[in-house]
């Protein structure tokens, strides 16, 4: 069995173990996540929040809890929700976690909240929408008219919108921040993967974000400001469990290094 | 400026003409921007400052190339070895593989510049009569690699080499053209696997992939997460702007370098003005407030 | 003739977006508008021609191999079932396409991307080697990184936490700023060069 082999193995059941035994280690409230909630809980019952699913079916596991948090959030505070996918396979996803999340808090399709589905040609659909909603999206993900569903008539450019969740795994908060931010002046959240925090973290200090909520660990931390721990809470023990493995990893490699050198000086 | 139209660069002077027509517009007739007049958007000066000063540079810089000559541009290891690349996968009978990366489309300026380096990465390959393997996740990019590479072949002397079934539409999803990705190296054991373009997750497992065949990667892109995941686990990695600075070195362009020339003095510019606004701030002075 | 149509649609289309973001005028934003509709129908058709593309070049390979003929089978079997489905059977959440979304593909593309975490580990073993001061660094700075960002470090000490928010934010975030001007900068004039009619690489090569 070769070292790769061995390290995977190791991987597997370090995040195994953890997701069984649960050990259960606190999880603090980052400042981040503070920032975002405050920013929803600054709105009123009746604002708008449209949430865009700019994900793909792969990271569902890591991004999903966000948007559950997010739209959880949302539909508590009776604030309406537009959902939108700019990535084809964020579209079913979206739409599966909209509906989950309304039904739970009873809100009602077409008054509190409505899915718009999915358009291609993401740099078109946010530059299209700023100018008109209704000319982006006739008809919502369900084949009905924008123009028949009480919150679609209230929605006609972003001006009606007081915020954009970008729920992502890629580069699409970027876009958002290039066209609706910039041109428009549009109040952008991005609830990213982990791995994608740090090259968004120069729009947050430049004003262009209004808050970054990262990964699962965001997603935690959010599920605990709303008192509702969730998926996020439940890979906490997972993750930690697999950081502290590439920790033992990187020394582990160090310390081959030291011992071959110490061999080559010492033959 | 005229002479310099009448040697082809209308549509460039047209575009300059354009600009400071325009902004004689927002000036207007006391010289002070106005804000909220007429044709004008609010809040857009520095933008409108930026585009018109990149644009002047880049006219300075080609006038200085006509005069002086090609800039000397500082060598690039990963292009250095790109011969080198090729020929071990010649000499090993296995193929190259070239790919854009899953993030970008045609209309991004890294995937131009990748189709640079791919037509040079193209001819070499030809010449060697080594087989060239690029898969894409966007049907566009596949359409210009083909005739890219197809015209490299035939610049080369050798377009019976080029097939256009070996530059693929694999899929838009984005695991499942790194699952491509990973199968086709699988299968064709490259010698040597360049990754330049514009990458997101699927990176590493590129990387990795083309690592466990023992291939040479080359890479570059203009994702700074996925330049660190390059960074550890390929052997040539361009960074950032490099990659620009290869496409210019590769194509040959007088103008491409003149670009980057104009590049490295607008960062000196914004060098200066990092400097002067540091101590500005330092005296309670944001000049940022004030744009 | 046709490439020179084409550098100067380019550059035509180029100057009408820089001069409508700086311009209010209301032929100009309508302008703009088309373009934007234009632009999502180039795409949806260049979809399309992509698919049926690789559906075409799947079936001249399966005559090669078994292998080749296997994989063929396989894909553009697929493809004209989740097709079918989607058409017959609608979208909806009920729906068989949705089904096979949520049951077939979605759980196939994470686990793809769940190698991620594999390949994290074997390149952090392979590449984290503190072969000079600079990579010496790199290591100790991952190492806080790694432990800092989830809670066991913040468990074991707030130094751990603290010490990662200030590495991500500080030096890390300088140097991405850094490298993310001089990429800006090489995206604005390569721009710059196309509207020009300088750069034609999206022209292939000609």
């Amino acid at each position: 069995m070769n070292e790769r082999s061995l390290i995977f193995l190791a991987l597997a059941g370090i995040v195994s173990a953890a997701l069984l035994l649960r050990p259960g280690l606190p999880i603090g409230v980052t400042d981040s996540a503070h920032e975002v909630f405050e920013l929803i809980e600054s709105l009123d019952s009746g604002d708008v929040v449209m949430i865009s699913f700019d994900h793909e079916a792969s990271s569902l596991p890591e991004v999903g809890p966000l948007g559950a948090a997010i739209a959880d959030h949302c539909f508590r505070k009776r604030i309406n929700v537009v959902g939108l996918a700019l990535f084809a396979e964020g579209t079913a996803a979206g739409y599966e976690l909209l509906t989950e999340r309304a039904g739970g808090a009873g809100a009602r399709y077409g008054d509190d909240w409505i899915y718009l589905g999915f358009r291609p040609q993401y740099t078109a659909a946010i530059l299209g929408m700023g100018e008109s909603i209704p000319d982006v999206f006739a008809a919502d993900y369900r084949g009905t008219e924008i123009g028949t569903l009480p919150l679609g008539r209230r929605v006609l450019d972003y001006n009606d919108i007081d915020l954009v969740v970008s729920v992502a795994d890629g580069s699409m908060p970027t876009y958002w921040v290039e066209y609706a931010q910039a041109r428009y002046g549009q109040k952008i959240v991005a609830a990213l993967s982990a791995v994608m925090v740090t090259s968004f973290t120069p729009y947050l200090e430049a004003g262009q974000l209004a808050g970054i909520l990262p990964g699962l660990r965001g997603a935690a931390a959010y599920e605990q400001l709303l008192n509702s721990p969730g998926a996020g809470s439940r890979g906490m023990d997972a993750i930690s469990g697999a950081h502290v493995l590439l920790a033992l990893l990187v020394v582990a490699g160090n310390i081959q290094l030291w011992r071959s050198r110490r061999r080559r000086r010492n033959p | 400026m005229f002479s310099f139209a009448c040697r082809g660069q209308r549509p460039f002077a047209l575009a300059l003409l354009i600009l400071l027509s325009s902004s004689v517009a927002v000036l207007g007739d006391n010289g002070s921007p106005v804000a909220d007049a007429g044709l004008w958007g609010t809040g857009k000066i520095p933008e409108f400052i930026a585009v018109l000063l990149l644009s002047l540079v880049m006219v300075i810089g080609v006038i200085h190339v006509r005069r002086r000559g090609r800039p000397q541009l500082r060598p690039l290891p990963p292009i250095a070895a790109v011969d080198d690349a090729i020929g071990r996968a010649t000499e090993q009978g296995t193929a190259v593989i070239y790919t854009t990366g899953w993030g970008g489309d045609m209309s991004r300026p890294t995937i131009m510049a990748s189709m640079e380096i791919l037509g040079s990465v193209a001819s070499r390959a030809a010449l060697n009569g080594c087989r060239l393997l690029v898969p894409s996740h966007d049907p566009v990019i596949v359409g210009v690699a083909q005739d890219t590479i197809s015209q490299s072949a035939t610049v080369a002397g050798r377009p019976d080499w080029f097939a256009s079934s070996d530059v693929t539409f694999v899929t838009q999803s984005q695991f499942g053209y790194a699952s491509a990705f990973a199968g086709l190296v699988a299968r064709h054991h490259p010698g040597s696997v360049f990754l330049i373009g514009t990458f997101e997750g699927e990176a590493l497992i590129l990387a990795e992939a083309a690592h466990d065949a023992g291939a040479v990667t080359i890479a570059g892109t203009d994702s700074t997460i996925q330049l660190s995941f390059f960074l550890v686990a390929c052997d040539y990695t361009l960074i950032g702007e490099e990659l620009f600075a290869a496409a210019a070195m590769v194509s040959g362009d007088e103008r491409a370098a003149a670009a980057v020339l104009a590049q490295d003095m607008i960062k000196y510019l914004i060098l200066l003005l990092l400097l002067i606004g540091g101590i500005l701030v330092g005296f309670g002075f944001n000049l940022n407030d004030h744009l | 003739m046709r490439d020179r149509l084409a550098v100067m649609a380019a550059s035509a289309c180029g100057v009408l977006l820089v001069v409508q973001y700086f311009v209010n005028a209301d032929w100009l934003q309508a302008s703009y508008r088309l373009l934007l509709s234009w632009m999502q129908a180039i795409f949806a058709f260049a979809l399309v021609v992509g698919v049926l593309a690789v559906i075409r070049d799947r079936i001249a390979r399966a005559g090669r191999t078994t292998e080749e003929r296997v994989n063929a089978v396989v894909m553009v079997g697929a493809a004209l079932v989740i097709s079918l489905l989607g058409f017959v059977g609608g979208t909806g959440r009920e729906s068989p396409f949705q089904w096979a979304f949520v049951h077939l593909q979605a759980p196939m593309q994470t686990t793809v991307f769940s190698l991620l975490a594999f390949y994290v580990a074997t390149a952090a073993y392979r590449g984290f080697r503190a072969r000079t001061i600079e990579s010496g660094v790199l290591v100790v700075a991952a190492l806080i990184v790694l432990l800092g960002r989830v809670p066991i470090g913040e468990w074991l000490t707030p130094v751990l936490p603290g010490g990662a928010d200030w590495i991500l934010n500080t030096p890390a975030l300088a140097a991405k700023r850094a490298i993310l001007i001089g990429i800006g900068l090489g995206m604005a004039a390569t721009s710059l060069r196309v509207i020009a009619g300088i750069e034609r690489t999206y022209l292939g090569g000609r």
